[in-house]
């Protein structure tokens, strides 16, 4: 399996008191709470560690897209990744991604993210997320009513410019273009692997199974929480007459690992309660705007809430596992799964578990989340590159194929960073 | 009062849900935010003297959807479709919120669509001071308040009766969220497409009419459109009321309205 070394990137100084004190994490995120100065630290920093976590054997990194927000400060990934394909050497670079819709026209994705699977040397990941309504309807204004037929257009469209040799005209809905033509092409044939992170929603999983995507589940709450969501994936997909391969699922995990439990309890408690109480505090009213939902979802959602009221059940939907997650201790988190804690053997024998259960094959790792240090983050990042990387590698490998994996240049024909000494 | 008639028309491949109740002289009624109920009591007071035909817009109540519908042409051409197809054109016309500034659109670039117009609450101009309020960046809950000095009063819009199987449950839910979204749609991302720079072709006769405690459009919007339509007549301010002031007073409002016919 695939062992991912994700950021999100977060601002590590936000206040005591920000979740009672102000609206929203996100959209209107008090700009004055930002340092510039500190930024540039914290910048450095994560990309520090990114490298870090590459150098000591990760499977890839990962970068991701938010917009006005004070837990994700990647409003580009792709100038994070640009400068991780330059100093890093093996890994995948695993960008989740580019919010297709917000770009007109899309084909800047095409072009830059052609541009980073050259620089790489085809190393590249495509993570095509449709996009959080807070960054796509609310930062970016787009219509929550168009915006799914936006971004499958979009989709369409860099798909043809990676894979069509002529120079073509395109001329969409939302898009029109005399002229499509993308320099540089990809290295990877016939594109880079294209990976959908993803909330629960039934169209999308039919959309991977159509097109033979990885679907990532990339949910804050856990293996636990996330069981009920990766079980229905599976269920349409063996519907689809899809096998069951985990390398076509990913899912993302909150991990620490310390010499014993009970350190590990200790140590991690601070940078978790910032995490869930601070940086998910989001107003819920940009949750969810009209029309970001398909009406399948609605569908879905409201049947559930009926079936739900009827047990006297409530729904283990993420909106309102948001607001439930807040607020929680350290060892509340753990208990309900949305961080796994502890020794390295407690960790990994967790972790197994985990990916046993949701049967997922790219596993993405938060090893930094909230404002956990550089110092913390590296010991956490080593101890489980040590420790816990090894027991995992090489899991479903002998029933499975990979086949979602980026396809780099061969070793020879891969040029890195090659400082030019100044003579005189 | 007889209940009103309710039939569907087709209209270019969608089908479009009208209402119409009452005798008399032709007046018609294009809803705001809420959708268009058929049995209302505002409704029901204009149709004591008039014959009211009521068409939902796409995606609103019961309408089938406007997933084609990209950009205010789109919308005014299917609004000038829909007048056409109920027989409204030329006729004079009761307009309310996102409803009156579809009117005024279509009214700017094709004066013989309505004879004369009671716009209640409209949306289409910007004033950079009193911003419109976000409606759909608050939560559900927060959003019946904002729209409504007395939610209880649309409160079939929020809430369900007790009682309903579950398909009917799934089937309200399921409408109210097209209507929704179908707000949502037409507003996206700020009411403003360009209406301050075509509203000086609107010349007919314009009522307004404003709830004095709308949270949505600050009732100092009236100004600004009084001083911009040619032909404006008077602005009715009903006390109490917010920005659905058609469900907060209905009989107040209809009162208004018809002064200005």
């Amino acid at each position: 399996m695939n062992q991912l070394w994700f950021h999100l990137m977060p601002y590590t100084d936000l206040p005591e008191g920000f979740a009672e004190e102000h609206r929203s994490v996100w959209v209107d995120v008090d700009s004055r709470l930002y340092d510039p100065v500190k930024g540039h630290v914290m910048y450095n920093d994560f990309l520090d560690e990114l490298e870090f976590a590459a150098a000591c054997g990760f499977d890839g990194i990962c970068v991701n897209e938010h917009h006005s927000n004070a837990y994700g400060l990647m409003p580009s990934p792709n100038l994070m990744a640009a400068t991780l394909a330059r100093n890093t050497d093996d890994c995948s670079i695993v960008v989740m991604g580019n919010s297709l819709a917000l770009y007109e026209p899309p084909i800047r994705v095409a072009e830059e993210m052609a541009m980073l699977d050259v620089i790489s040397g085809g190393r590249l990941v495509a993570g095509f997320p449709v996009g959080t309504p807070m960054d796509t309807c609310f930062a970016y204004g787009q219509n929550p009513a168009t915006l799914r037929a936006r971004y499958h257009e979009a989709h369409d469209l860099i798909l043809r410019a990676w894979t069509t040799d002529e120079t073509f005209t395109f001329n969409g809905e939302f898009t029109k273009l005399r002229y499509v033509n993308v320099w540089p092409r990809p290295v990877q044939k016939p594109h880079p692997p294209i990976w959908i992170p993803g909330g629960g929603s039934v169209d999308t999983w039919q959309w991977c199974a159509r097109m033979d995507y990885v679907y990532a589940y990339l949910s804050y709450f856990g293996y636990l929480a996330g069981k009920e969501t990766m079980d229905e994936y599976w269920r349409v997909m063996a519907d689809l007459g899809k096998e069951p391969n985990p390398f076509q699922a990913g899912f993302i995990q909150f991990v620490v690992v310390a010499d014993t439990d009970a350190e590990a309890m200790d140590i991690y408690a601070e940078a978790g309660e910032y995490f869930y109480t601070r940086c998910l505090h989001v107003n819920p009213g940009f949750v969810d705007p009209p029309g970001y939902k398909t009406e399948a979802t609605v569908r879905a959602g409201i049947t559930s809430q009926i079936e739900a009221a009827a047990e006297l059940a409530e729904a283990p939907k993420q909106s309102s596992a948001m607001r439930s997650a807040s607020g929680l201790t350290f060892e509340q988190l753990v208990s309900a799964g949305c961080v796994i804690a502890g020794s390295p053997t407690t960790v990994a024998e967790k972790l197994d578990h985990a990916v046993t259960e949701l049967n997922v094959g790219q596993l993405f790792l938060l090893l930094q989340f909230g404002n956990m240090s550089k110092e913390l983050t590296r010991y956490n990042t080593q101890l489980f590159a040590e420790k816990v990387l090894p027991e995992l590698s090489g899991k479903f490998e002998s029933d499975w194929e990979d086949r979602w994996s980026p396809k780099p240049l061969a070793k020879e024909l891969r040029v890195g960073r090659q400082v030019m000494e100044v003579t005189t | 009062m007889t209940p009103p008639r309710q039939h569907r028309v087709r209209v270019h491949q969608r089908d479009v849900v009208v209402y119409e109740l009452g005798d008399g002289p032709l007046l018609g009624y294009v809803h705001g935010m809420l959708g268009n109920p058929g049995a209302h009591p505002f409704l029901e007071h204009l149709a004591r003297r008039h014959r009211v035909v009521a068409p939902c817009l796409p995606g609103f109540t019961g309408s089938d959807p406007g997933d084609d519908l990209h950009d205010m042409f789109d919308w005014v051409s299917v609004t000038s479709e829909i007048v056409d197809a109920v027989g409204l054109t030329g006729a004079p016309v009761v307009a309310s919120s996102i409803g009156a500034m579809l009117a005024l659109e279509l009214q700017a670039i094709r004066p013989e669509a309505f004879d004369r117009m009671v716009l209640i609450a409209p949306l289409g101009l910007w004033d950079a001071d009193r911003p419109i309020a976000d409606l759909f960046a608050l939560p559900k809950g927060a959003q019946a308040e904002a729209l409504s000095s007395d939610p209880g009063r649309a409160v079939e819009f929020w809430e369900d009766e007790a009682d309903l199987s579950a398909d009917e449950l799934v089937r309200r839910k399921v409408g109210r969220y097209h209507t929704r979204r179908a707000a949502a749609q037409l507003v996206w991302p700020i009411p403003d497409f360009g209406l301050a720079s075509r509203i000086h072709r609107v010349a007919c006769p314009v009522g307004l009419v404003w709830g004095a405690r709308d949270r949505i459009v600050s009732p100092d919007y009236a100004g600004l459109f009084a001083k911009v339509l040619s032909g404006w007549t008077a602005t009715e301010t009903v006390d109490g009321a917010g920005h659905a002031v058609e469900w907060d007073a209905p009989d107040e409002t209809a009162a208004a309205v018809e002064l200005m016919l």
